[in-house]
């Protein structure tokens, strides 16, 4: 079968170089001037599966993965069920790069052990100036509440801003402006805007 | 303003294939009329008084498509101080293909559209929709312009003026027919005979002729892509415009991520699309002309195409 988009056959070098692209848009975005500040929780939401051991177990595996090894961080976890049958490993870290970092880990052990296809996205929280997400904006005039959604199947992030609990309640508006001003800060970004698909009630 | 000779434009290859379908196409209209026209004749139809209404109607409509069109479409025509951004892409873009600055316009509506009208590049009106304005980024918005200059360029009304008069007519003559059927003599005798044929060539030449006029619309909007990227010089911006509007890309949905199943979220919509959809249809596929355009991106990049 040949995939449009690619498969989930995709090394984890793939997989890190677009996820890590959200550091350094962080950077490009403080070169600017502009005030963008990630929240110290992230999360990584994936469908539970019976069949592979170490998703059910994953409770189990996490203090190893997070705190062992050269990659070890002081990260925080913990595991959450949301409204929609999916569990989340949401992690808790004030440090960014180390919270990315975590994140990458979690997900790259989920998937060297089986449960590659489980893998729905990756969701970081960000504040950022209105002028960053807009240049017109005027400065120092608020901040925008927004999520980065990275999904495993289509190796790429894009912004996501509810505005309710109910699905189809997002600001689109925004949304639009903001995933313009993240690509162009060097953000792998997703470039159909058909497959945005949101997440109500994000779980952390 | 007098038509400059373009300088500055990157000629691509036209593709011979196209090209030669599209005079075909003409050709075949042409042949279509002639011959109707010579079976009229010998039925002893006189289409001369038919075909003078028609002609009149046809004319009329010529000389005012610019005020009809904006007259059903709402375009609003606008000055350079009103709308300075849109003037300088659209003088920009003529300049480059030494054009005549057209008329510029202005649709209040969400949808993202673009028109390009008149009867003459002296005499054109290019418009477009607040709704394209809004949604499509500059580079896209110049390489939509560039495909509607192309139109002008291309003299696409005239051409489609002159096709379509012809349909006009058969439809005009089509529906005297009927009448006459209806509430004519029908005791006419050997009347009826040559009567009935002439009715019935006319439907089958009004729908070959809808269909041929069809094609050809389709081929010179692969036309006005094709001389729109020389004039915008840039195919890969109305390709990215395409697939932004009319494949919908840019459309943020209502759906959660989670109502995905897993198999499903690696496949993309199959673009079905048959035979008789294309034929009915005044625009070729969107992913053909997508296609095609970005092999004119590569000709353009790379020098070659594939």
């Amino acid at each position: 079968m040949g995939w449009f988009f690619g498969s989930g056959k995709k090394s984890a070098d793939t997989m890190w170089d677009s996820m890590s692209s959200v550091s350094r848009m962080v950077d490009r975005f403080r070169h600017d001037g502009e005030a963008v500040s990630p929240r110290r929780q992230a999360g990584v939401v994936y469908r539970d599966d019976d069949g592979i051991p170490f998703l059910t177990s994953l409770s189990e595996h996490l203090d190893g993965i997070l705190y062992d090894g050269p990659s070890a961080t002081k990260t925080g976890w913990e595991i959450k069920d949301d409204d929609h049958g999916m569990r989340w490993a949401v992690l808790n870290d004030g440090n960014f790069d180390d919270l990315l970092s975590s994140v990458f880990t979690v997900s790259n052990a989920i998937k060297m052990n089986g449960g590659g296809q489980n893998l729905l996205a990756a969701v970081f929280e960000f504040d950022f100036a209105n002028h960053a997400v807009d240049r017109r904006a005027l400065a120092g005039s608020g901040f925008v509440h927004a999520y980065l959604i990275y999904r495993f199947d289509r190796n790429a992030f894009y912004p996501f801003i509810p505005t309710g609990e109910n699905a189809g309640e997002r600001d689109r508006e925004t949304e639009r402006a903001l995933g313009t001003a993240i690509r162009s800060e060097g953000l792998k970004t997703e470039g159909a805007m058909t497959e945005w698909l949101g997440l109500w009630g994000i779980p952390f | 303003m007098e038509m400059n000779s373009p300088q500055m434009v990157r000629k691509l290859k036209r593709d011979p294939g196209i090209v030669s379908r599209m005079y075909l196409t003409m050709l075949l209209i042409g042949v279509l009329y002639g011959v109707f026209g010579y079976v009229m004749l010998r039925l002893g139809i006189p289409l001369a008084f038919v075909g003078l209404i028609v002609l009149g109607l046809a004319i009329f409509q010529y000389f005012m498509s610019e005020r009809l069109v904006m007259m059903s479409t709402g375009a609003k025509e606008v000055s350079e101080e009103d709308a300075a951004n849109l003037h300088g892409m659209i003088r920009d873009l003529a300049d480059r293909y030494g054009m005549p600055m057209p008329k510029v316009a202005i649709i209040e509506s969400a949808m993202p559209n673009a028109f390009a009208t008149g009867r003459n590049p002296e005499n054109a009106l290019v418009a477009v929709t607040t709704g394209i304005l809004r949604r499509l980024t500059r580079r896209e918005l110049r390489a939509v312009l560039g495909h509607e200059l192309a139109h002008v360029a291309n003299r696409d009304m005239k051409v489609l003026a002159i096709s379509n008069f012809f349909v006009t007519l058969t439809s005009f003559l089509m529906t005297m027919f009927f009448f006459n059927m209806l509430f004519g003599r029908r005791d006419s005798g050997g009347g009826a005979g040559p009567f009935m044929i002439a009715y019935l060539v006319t439907i089958l030449v009004y729908f070959l002729g809808k269909l041929l006029v069809l094609a050809l619309t389709r081929y010179r909007e692969y036309g006005a892509d094709h001389t729109g990227a020389e004039i915008s010089g840039d195919p890969g911006g109305l390709a990215d415009a395409l697939e932004k509007i009319a494949m919908g890309m840019d459309y943020i949905p209502d759906e959660d991520l989670r109502r995905l199943q897993p198999a499903q979220a690696f496949l993309f919509a199959p673009a079905v699309r048959g035979f008789a959809a294309n034929m009915f249809s005044t625009h070729p596929p969107i992913e053909e002309r997508i296609a095609r355009l970005r092999d004119l991106e590569a000709e353009m990049r790379y020098g070659y195409r594939n």
